[in-house]
């Protein structure tokens, strides 16, 4: 395991989110860094920063005003200085169609938001202590839809 | 073959012409025979006349010689010259009757010959007779010597009898030859010209009875003509179609009688030439007749065009022609081609336009009601339920005991919310147009949803025995569905003492009338039958728990939605089949699925 703070960063336009998240990761006995924006745009410009390093996982809401996750996602993967970052998609909906096409554009993991605090502890838990070396993109479409 | 069947049968026109020229030959072939039949009897009958005049020529050349020899004898008796008057004017007579029979004999050598010797027999004759009346004038002579000139003549008189009867009896010969072949020509004639007047006559009748016959069936044919002819008429104008022919070598354009009805113009308003038609034509559209009648076509080739044209009574129409072209029995070529009124089809195609564009757009709503439903509805809902786990977490206990109980119905009544959305979404998507059929095998996809429902199996306790099942066309995911509602619906429904038994089974090979559905096409079917010992229901219920939202139990003792089963349909409608349901109450209940084959 990574002795350094897991850098998070979590792309979410929804307070409610946002504050699940945080709360949730802070509950985790894991040292990270959390870093929260409230959309697309946010996310690229952080991203863009010279100055800030690159975060470990992105977590990555699809829905969002401004600019969109899918978009971001095409943007980071058609940055080679992103290759480093893993992405987690982060939704409400879990419809083929954007599972399908986040994995063709190079997503690492599919989390469908639950319903349940207890349970987004659980799911965070795991994709944080994932062994993201052995987790890259397009080596198994099966394991891409996140479950517990 | 009876005489029936002989006059029934068709004779080729060939066949009709060789009988009658047959005939004609034989009707000239009879009238010649006759002629030369009639020719013949007139020769044998002139012959007739021929043999009985020489005979009586010859007769007559006797009887002269005898008045001469009876005058002189009767001189000679009394010395009377007045008996030698026959015998005076013999030489003469004698001459006169021998040149007759000589014309009469020219053409006979032998009579010719036996007329020779004759000739000179008489003239001896007469010598005899002129030297007895210069020896007895003399009265000098010796009575023996007129003896011997009288014994001498009645020699040669004997001679000339003699030979005038061979004549006579070679005549009578000829004459009888001459009868014989006149009685056979008279027999032989009529009888010929009589078979051959019949033939004749027969074939005559025969040919006119198959020209009557012809001209019947013609007249017959003429009527059906023309009963087809105003049929046609009459179908041509309540379906709104023309027909046009074009002699492309006599440039003769001809129009049925309706197309003055779909122009609603007179017969004076139309002219019957392109440029006639073409008057009808909307402007933009009048290049169209124009191009489409210069463009030569091939045979079997059919050319459509479409255009519109302006009525008489100022109306706009929507016109299509198709022609193509043919060869008619001159080997002339002769393109033709029917015309439809369209504007009836094209309004209603316009109005169908219309419809479907409202579909469509209603299809949008719809669709973006569902975005609706599955992203903002879930999105605040999963909220709810996310700060309800959390108060239930950390302020559960806080509460009062009404406190309590509200918090956990708020609780449940945000789960069942849940549980709707997503069942509603499962319906919705399973009317979605964009289905792909694959060729799939079944029984991965019942091991799936067995698997999806793995944990309450377990939990309940149920055993799932299955047939082995087809490898079928299918929606995958739609097949999982219904497969997953079904054993989901069969474990919920148990019964609670029992543990619960679902079975499967296939039949391949369902005739269509042995379930009596009408609602389908096709007649083959592989029916899979999920049958379990629950609870069952009324079979009066079989049709109502397909529909949307219709539940037989209350929340409290089973929950669920009521969209679960109406999915299940709308997936087996999906796959053109059919679902049926019986049940029996605390016996159990059995789903027929029925997937064409």
């Amino acid at each position: 395991m990574n002795t350094e703070a897991l850098h998070i960063l979590l792309a979410d336009d929804d307070d409610d989110d946002r504050l699940f998240f945080k709360d949730a990761i802070n509950e985790l006995k894991v040292k990270t860094k959390v870093t929260l924006v409230n959309d697309g745009a946010q996310l690229m410009d952080y991203l863009n920063n010279v100055e800030v390093k690159v975060p470990n996982v992105i977590f990555l809401d699809l829905n969002m005003p401004i600019k969109g996750g899918m978009q971001c996602l095409n943007e980071i993967r058609s940055n080679s200085k992103f290759n480093e970052i893993s992405i987690a998609i982060y939704s409400t909906s879990a419809s083929d169609e954007d599972i399908e096409e986040t994995f063709v554009k190079g997503a690492n993991i599919y989390i469908k938001k639950p319903n349940e605090f207890a349970e987004l502890k659980r799911v965070l838990s795991s994709v944080i202590s994932l062994n993201w070396q052995y987790y890259t993109s397009g080596l198994n479409k099966q394991n891409f839809m996140f479950s517990i | 073959m009876t005489l029936k069947n002989i006059l029934k049968f068709k004779f080729p026109a060939i066949l009709l012409s060789v009988s009658l020229i047959v005939a004609i030959f034989l009707l000239f072939f009879s009238v010649s025979v006759s002629y030369r039949q009639y020719k013949a009897v007139i020769e044998t009958e002139k012959w007739v006349v021929h043999s009985h005049k020489v005979t009586i020529e010859l007769q007559n050349l006797i009887s002269i010689l005898k008045d001469a020899e009876t005058g002189q004898r009767g001189y000679l008796l009394t010395r009377d010259t007045a008996f030698l008057q026959p015998y005076n004017g013999s030489f003469d007579k004698a001459l006169t009757v021998f040149i007759n029979l000589k014309k009469l004999t020219i053409n006979n050598t032998t009579q010719k010959q036996n007329l020779d010797t004759l000739q000179y027999l008489i003239d001896k004759r007469l010598k005899i007779l002129a030297n007895v009346l210069l020896q007895n004038m003399d009265d000098t002579l010796l009575q023996q010597n007129i003896k011997t000139l009288l014994v001498n003549g009645k020699i040669k008189m004997d001679d000339i009898r003699l030979k005038t009867s061979q004549m006579e009896v070679i005549e009578a010969k000829l004459l009888q030859k001459r009868e014989a072949n006149y009685q056979k020509e008279i027999t032989t004639s009529p009888l010929s010209y009589l078979v051959t007047s019949i033939i004749s006559l027969i074939i005559f009748i025969c040919a006119y009875y198959k020209i009557y016959k012809d001209i019947r069936h013609l007249k017959q044919a003429n009527n059906q003509l023309l009963i087809n002819k105003r049929l046609f008429e009459h179908s041509e104008h309540l379906s709104n179609i023309c027909n046009w022919c074009w002699n492309l070598e006599a440039n003769h354009l001809t129009f049925s009688n309706n197309i003055h009805h779909m122009l609603r113009c007179t017969q004076k308003d139309f002219e019957q030439t392109v440029d006639g038609f073409i008057k009808f034509v909307h402007p933009d559209d009048k290049h169209i007749i124009t191009d489409g009648a210069k463009n030569v076509l091939s045979e079997f080739e059919t050319s459509t065009v479409y255009y519109r044209v302006i009525r008489k009574d100022g109306e706009l129409c929507y016109f299509t022609s198709s022609s193509k072209l043919i060869k008619d029995n001159y080997n002339k070529q002769i393109r033709i081609g029917v015309i439809t009124d369209i504007t009836q089809q094209h309004n209603n195609n316009k109005i169908l336009e219309e419809k479907l564009f409202d579909l469509e757009r209603s299809n949008k709503e719809l669709s973006a009601f569902n975005h609706v439903a599955s992203h903002d509805l879930r999105e605040p809902l999963r909220k709810i339920q996310t700060f309800i786990s959390r108060l239930k977490e950390n302020e559960f206990e806080s509460l009062t005991d009404t406190g309590k109980d509200y918090f956990l119905r708020t609780q449940a009544a945000a789960n069942r919310m849940q549980l709707l959305i997503t069942d509603l979404l499962a319906f919705s998507r399973a009317n979605k147009a964009d289905r792909a059929f694959e060729l799939t095998d079944l029984n991965i996809l019942l091991e799936n949803s067995q698997q999806e429902l793995s944990q309450i199996i377990e939990q309940k306790e149920a055993k799932i025995i299955a047939n082995k099942l087809p490898i079928m066309y299918v929606i995958p995911f739609q097949i999982q569905q219904l497969f997953t509602n079904l054993l989901s619906n069969a474990l919920k429904y148990g019964k609670e003492n029992e543990p619960i038994m679902i079975k499967i089974i296939v039949d391949y090979n369902c005739d269509k009338n042995a379930v009596k559905q009408k609602y389908t096409t096709d007649n083959k079917f592989c029916k899979i039958s999920i049958s379990d010992n629950g609870i069952g229901f009324e079979q009066e219920q079989a049709e109502a728990i397909f529909t949307l939202f219709n539940r037989l139990h209350s929340d409290k003792e089973y929950s669920g939605t009521g969209i679960g089963l109406t999915i299940c349909k709308k997936i087996v409608e999906n796959h053109k089949g059919f679902i049926t349901a019986e049940g029996f109450p605390n016996i159990g209940g059995t789903f027929n699925i029925y997937l064409p084959a």
